[in-house]
């Protein structure tokens, strides 16, 4: 036999609100001003990013929960007007003070959501939380009633029904919550372990080294960060399954009821516990909802093909619940105060009274879907829906488990491919596939608990307090699930609101799709930014190794060619080995080629015949962003681990030139360069001590270049942009952002320019003296 | 002997007809009762061509013999057309090889020791010195490169000198060696009758400051055609300078003018009225379009551009250039002229793989349009082929490319200036001043092998006649994008075309097909 409730009203009582700026929160706020004018609100905000917690009161206003009121005629003035009575208590779980001496009633929402949170997070904001709030409401002169939100799953949905009563465990709350808290200090003791750190340089050097030292060191250090926090979650769920629930978060949610039954004990307290609460009934408007929640990226990925099944029964129910249904129960529960001894609990779910398979769940998506199809992002139609066929969760896993291996495996097939267009977007689109795997083994062991769950959560005593309300309220506060038409809610109302982003999005990207992106045409002018370009692989399609053959085939003869040839091909792969590991190392030993040449030869080479080779294989896209910067007043500069006299036909477009010097002795060349080459981690160095001196704006300045070995160089400008860049940086700079360019379309062929530069090299005069 | 022109009515009698479309042919089935206009056939070459050379320098018009004007100790500079004439060029040895020689014979038995040789490339890319050395011939080549064999440099203002303005004011500013030389001998090749006479020297050896008078849109669209001097506001802006010049700067000139024989015997059915292929043409024909089809297109592009002509010279006259011109066009105009009786509302054009501005290199998209909407249909006399608000059908696949060392300015041409304005007098206004005194390109000019700055509007002013005659323009076969930035309508294939066309023209219009190769200049009445 349920209980009896005595609902009675907030009128002139004053409310204490935690978690105002979260999903219920916000709408428990708009409901109070709303449907309750003589009700005192305080909030307790905690002010974030420079603005105070009243700031963030004014920011929650505008919020589209409150859309009725900003889309009416004198709505805002209105806002404004019921926002007097709202008082902001600037603080947070973790440190609640200076609350008003006078409250009658204290809703609790605040707590950490996500189900996979490091687990000293966890423990922190649901337990410790809890238990500083009923602390610090001890000092109310009158114990003000407490409505402690929490969520049905705090008993693991087993199955049969389970009663709406205080939960059945012998854990010891206060035990756990030391072992979480202290579990960061511990892992962050286990990750300087000499055997991690090595483990993870290695790993870091492997993937990373062309881009220098410091590069490595950032990785390994980021590695590191990450490692603790895996290790944290991981710690959180290992605890949480090993004492029976799904997650940490219904775990420290089970663990935060406990703690507050304990802590308010003797005090009126009221434990609410919603199932998965999703959009809008009805209030504020059909189908608000406060960005994705949990059953959100399902229904998206259902509609975009990506979630391709669902593992687990389709009879088991799926327990939904509008939000504006938990919002009026939490203001009915919170209008029933329970005596100090026998504290009430309700469970809002329409598992019981009205339940929703997830048979019927894939129905509804399939014909919602079917109408309304989501548009292709890349402009052609639409997306082809997923059709789900529970299969059971070992096949599943045996599933995602070979396709990511086979995604590993093609991603280390595609680095030793030449990095072009074509390998980019095969990195692209195995990124993204990427991305949906994860997302979906993410999925699957988070909603594999509850696909499989056959338990109902019972709501005798929620229906109890329903009918308890006056009668003329309970038309438009109740919370009744029995009413609820599951057809008319997810495909007219849920779905809709929860793709009508996506939509957006996608109809832009889909008309822009085509048009490419880039590093953009319309300059800034400054005069204290410089434009900074690499120039093999940037602004000329050829390389150090190409560069010299010109030199030395234009002044050669054919037997010396052919010896030459034979002689680069040999060496070529010790090359590319340096090149992957030392850019500079590579630099010295390459140029060392040049011992013995005849300086003034090489140089009046240049002109006759090496200048036109340079020019063929320059990128015209290059030599065109170069002088845009020079018409914005940019300074421009190139640096190149390339001999000086070799890039001197480019001279005329380049403020300053930074190339690498060559010894001469009586003449000829000594194959020694002069100081060190300006590649790799040397030349982020360089372009600091170059902008210091030329008292230039690194933030505003720009850097081009086209390998991973220029990554310091690059990240140390406000405007990198990665220029035909080789799978690593491509990589680097799809995550950070940085605009991507494909440079040289009308660039001469290369085997094309080596014979003509053979042929000029005969006509010229200077060759006789070089070779 | 030489038979005369042809306008032929297409009937279905007509075999399919050659057209050229850039680096490939078709045959195509014309409409009945398109008129195709042919040149007459090719005339026959002087057959002592250094005999015809020795009497020409002998017996000169308007002039004392070049023997009498030689002395020891003076200034002489040969100045001669560079590589952007003949098309193709002409197979060794060039006929200025064989003028220079005899020009530097009698220089040597007159003991002149003081001379220079002078490429009148204007704002034309330098010539390469293996191409200086296929003009010239391996003997000059060998005995003047590269102190006294030089590219003129438009640019180097050191060795420019300003002559004076002329009554139109328009500034006269040469090439310094050549203004200040006691005897300029030029040495012309006159391929069409644009070519030679005052145009020579006032534009070969001019400067940037000096060209823009004459090379402008209004002026263009005012020469009707370029190809008629009496009718052309270019060729009267090039008198008045020559006046000028002729006034302070001696200048003997030899010109020459050539056959039909543009192409060897291995292409000589593009030279050939279609009927008149016999079984070896119909195989180089087919050999040819298969061959250009499979190849890739940088060796596509290198084997045409190895053709060289076996043309024949018709004349050789020398003197003084106003003496000169008139005997040099009445021979152009007896290889070339061929009356046409009335105009078309359709003109047909098939654009062939070279222009004068892409020897050795890439036809780009706005030499295409130049060589189209500019050179071949201005090759008119009186009146085009096509009426006023008629449509251009032209031949060629547009491509996307261009060489970046040749042609560096027309790329960023074609990339910011087209893409904002197509219409010659905006583009003109608003950006030929910028891209004529870029210090890159002069870099380019002067240093590498680039056309100057300023060489894609002039070529973009060349279609500025035949654009506002026009009332519509469709490539046939071309990329569709390409067409679009030039302003231009793309069109899979002739019939597409014609329906294209017909809204302009309606449906059963009026064609003439001005065929070319080889060259013909429709007198049309």
């Amino acid at each position: 036999m349920p209980r009896s409730y005595a609902v009675t009203s907030l009128e002139g009582a004053h409310v204490l609100l935690t978690g105002a700026t979260g999903f219920i929160g916000q709408a428990v706020l708009e409901r109070l001003l709303a449907d309750h004018p003589d009700t005192r609100v305080s909030l307790l905000l905690r002010g974030r990013g420079g603005c105070g917690g009243r700031d963030r009161l004014v920011r929650l206003l505008r919020k589209d929960v409150f859309r009725r009121w900003h889309e009416r005629p004198g709505g805002d003035e209105e806002l404004a007007e019921a926002a007097r009575r709202v008082r902001v208590v600037e603080g947070d779980l973790e440190s609640v003070r200076g609350l008003p001496g006078d409250l009658d009633t204290v809703i609790h929402c605040a707590s950490a959501v996500t189900f996979d949170p490091p687990v000293d997070q966890a423990f922190g904001a649901n337990v410790a939380g809890a238990v500083r709030l009923c602390q610090e409401l001890a000092h109310q002169a009158t114990p003000p009633h407490l409505v402690y939100v929490s969520t049905a799953y705090v008993s693991a949905p087993g199955h049969g029904r389970v009663r709406e009563e205080p939960l059945r465990h012998t854990v010891d709350w206060r035990q756990e919550l030391a072992s979480g808290e202290s579990a960061r200090a511990e892992t962050e003791r286990d990750s300087r372990r000499p055997e991690v750190l090595r483990r993870l340089s290695r790993e870091a050097r492997r993937a990373h080294a062309p881009g220098g030292n410091q590069v490595v060191a950032g990785h390994t250090e980021e590695a590191r960060r990450a490692w603790v926090a895996e290790r944290l979650v991981a710690y959180g769920r290992a605890r949480a399954n090993s004492l029976g629930w799904t997650d940490v978060y219904t775990f420290t949610k089970a663990l935060a009821e406990r703690a507050t039954e304990e802590s308010w004990a003797g005090r009126p307290l009221t434990v609410l516990r919603p199932a998965i609460v999703e959009s809008a009934l009805r209030h504020p408007y059909p189908g608000w909802i406060d960005g994705h929640k949990m059953l959100d990226p399902l229904i998206i990925d259902y509609g975009t093909g990506a979630m391709w099944d669902l593992p687990g029964d389709p009879d088991a129910v799926l327990d939904l619940i509008p939000v504006d249904l938990v919002v009026n129960a939490i203001l009915a529960a919170a209008a029933a105060p329970a005596p100090p001894d026998a504290p009430h609990y309700f469970h809002v779910g329409s598992g019981a009274g009205n339940p929703l398979t997830y048979g019927a769940l894939h129905d509804h998506l399939r014909a919602y879907f079917d109408r309304h199809p989501l548009p292709d992002p890349r402009g052609r139609g639409h997306l082809r829906h997923a059709r789900w066929r529970f299969q059971s969760a070992a096949r599943v896993r045996t599933a995602l488990d070979l396709a990511d291996r086979a995604a590993t495996t093609a991603g280390s097939a595609l680095e030793w491919l030449p990095g072009g267009a074509r390998t980019q977007e095969r990195e692209r689109r195995l990124r993204h596939h990427r991305g949906e795997l994860a997302r979906q083994r993410h999925y699957f062991e988070v909603y594999q608990p509850y696909t499989g769950a056959q338990g109902r959560y019972d709501d005798r005593e929620l229906m109890a307090l329903h009918r308890a309300q006056p009668p003329e309220l309970a038309a438009g506060r109740g919370f009744d699930p029995r009413g609820l038409d599951w057809r008319d809610y997810l495909e007219e109302v849920h779905c809709p609101a929860v793709t009508r982003r996506l939509r957006d999005a996608m109809s832009l990207r889909g008309a822009s799709a085509g048009r490419g992106h880039g590093a953009g045409r319309a300059l800034p002018a400054a005069t204290d930014a410089a434009a900074v370009f690499d120039l093999d692989g940037t602004v000329v399609a050829a390389d150090m190794v190409e560069s010299y053959l010109w030199a030395r085939l234009a002044s050669g003869s054919l037997p010396g060619h052919l010896a030459e040839l034979l002689d680069l091909a040999r060496t070529v792969p010790r090359y590319l080995r340096a090149e992957r590991t030392d850019r500079a190392a590579f630099v010295r030993a390459f140029l060392r080629r040049y011992q013995g040449a005849d300086a003034a030869a090489l140089r009046a080479l240049v002109p006759e015949a090496l200048a036109d080779a340079l020019l063929r294989r320059v990128a015209p896209e290059a030599v065109r962003r170069v002088r845009e910067h020079r018409a914005a007043g940019h300074r421009t500069v190139l640096v190149t681990g390339s001999l000086d006299v070799l890039v001197e036909p480019l001279r005329p477009l380049f403020d300053d030139i930074v190339a690498c010097r060559m010894e001469s002795r009586g003449g000829v060349l000594s194959g020694r360069l002069v100081e060190p080459p300006v590649v790799g981690e040397a030349r982020a160095v360089w372009l600091r001590e170059y902008a210091r001196e030329q008292g230039l704006s690194l933030r505003n300045s720009y850097a081009y270049a086209d390998s991973y070995s220029d990554r310091p160089f690059l990240a140390a400008v406000g405007r990198p942009c990665a220029v035909n860049p080789d799978l690593r940086l491509y990589r680097y700079a799809a995550r950070r952002h940085w605009p991507v360019v494909r440079w040289g379309a009308h660039v001469g062929n290369r085997w094309e320019v080596l014979a003509e530069t053979v042929r000029a090299g005969e006509a010229s005069t200077a060759t006789r003296s070089y070779a | 002997m030489s038979r005369p022109g042809l306008v032929l009515e297409v009937d279905e009698r007509t075999p399919p007809l050659l057209v050229c479309e850039g680096e490939g042919f078709r045959l195509e089935q014309l409409p009945h009762g398109t008129r195709v206009v042919y040149p007459p056939t090719s005339l026959p070459g002087i057959r002592d061509l250094d005999a015809a050379i020795e009497r020409a320098l002998r017996e000169p018009h308007g002039s004392e013999p070049l023997s009498a004007l030689l002395r020891p100790g003076m200034r002489l500079t040969i100045v001669f057309d560079d590589l952007s004439l003949p098309l193709p060029p002409m197979r060794s040895p060039d006929v200025r090889q064989r003028i220079i020689e005899h020009v530097l014979e009698l220089a040597a038995a007159h003991r002149v020791d003081d001379v220079e040789l002078v490429a009148a490339n204007a704002l034309h890319r330098r010539m390469t010195p293996a191409e200086l050395r296929h003009v010239v011939g391996d003997r000059v080549f060998r005995s003047f490169f590269p102190h006294h064999l030089r590219n003129h440099d438009a640019e180097d203002r050191e060795n420019l000198v300003h002559l004076g303005q002329t009554g139109h004011g328009e500034d006269v500013e040469i090439n310094r060696r050549a203004a200040e030389s006691d005897l300029v001998v030029y040495v012309n090749i006159t391929l069409v009758a644009m070519n030679g006479g005052a145009k020579s020297v006032s534009v070969g050896l001019a400067s940037y400051r000096s060209l823009r008078h004459h090379h402008n849109v209004d002026t263009l669209q005012h020469s009707r055609s370029f190809n008629d001097p009496t009718h052309s506001a270019m060729h009267r802006s090039y008198d008045r300078m020559q006046d000028l010049i002729g006034g302070q700067v001696k200048v003997f000139t030899i010109e020459t003018a050539l056959n039909n024989d543009a192409f060897p015997r291995s292409l000589g059915f593009l030279s050939k009225r279609e009927w008149e292929w016999n079984a070896a043409d119909q195989a180089a024909f087919v050999g040819a379009r298969r061959g250009s089809r499979l190849l890739p297109p940088a060796l596509r592009r290198r084997a045409f551009h190895r053709v060289a002509a076996p043309w024949g010279v018709t004349s050789v006259a020398a003197g003084a250039p106003s003496a000169v011109h008139p005997i040099t066009l009445r021979h152009v105009h007896r290889q070339q002229v061929t009356p046409v009786a009335g105009q078309a509302d359709i003109g047909v054009f098939g654009v062939p793989y070279l222009c004068p501005y892409n020897v050795n290199s890439v036809m780009n998209p706005i030499l295409v349009a130049s060589m189209g909407l500019g050179y071949l249909f201005n090759m008119y006399l009186n009146k085009p082929i096509v009426r006023r608000g008629g449509v251009g059908i032209f031949y060629h696949p547009l491509p996307n490319a261009f060489h970046t060392v040749h042609h560096p300015s027309y790329l960023d041409f074609y990339e910011d200036v087209l893409s904002q304005s197509t219409d010659p007098a905006v583009v003109e206004s608003k950006f030929e001043e910028q891209f004529a005194t870029d210090p890159w390109y002069v870099h380019l000019y002067r240093r590498s092998y680039a056309y100057h700055g300023v060489h894609p509007f002039y070529m973009w002013y060349w279609c500025a006649h035949a654009m506002e005659h026009l009332g519509d323009v469709i490539f046939v076969g071309a990329d569709p994008t390409v067409a679009a930035r030039l302003g231009f309508r793309a069109a899979s294939t002739l019939d597409d075309a014609l329906q294209m066309a017909s809204h302009t023209v309606g449906s059963s219009p009026e064609i003439t097909y001005l065929h070319a190769p080889p060259l013909t200049l429709a007198a049309v009445s």
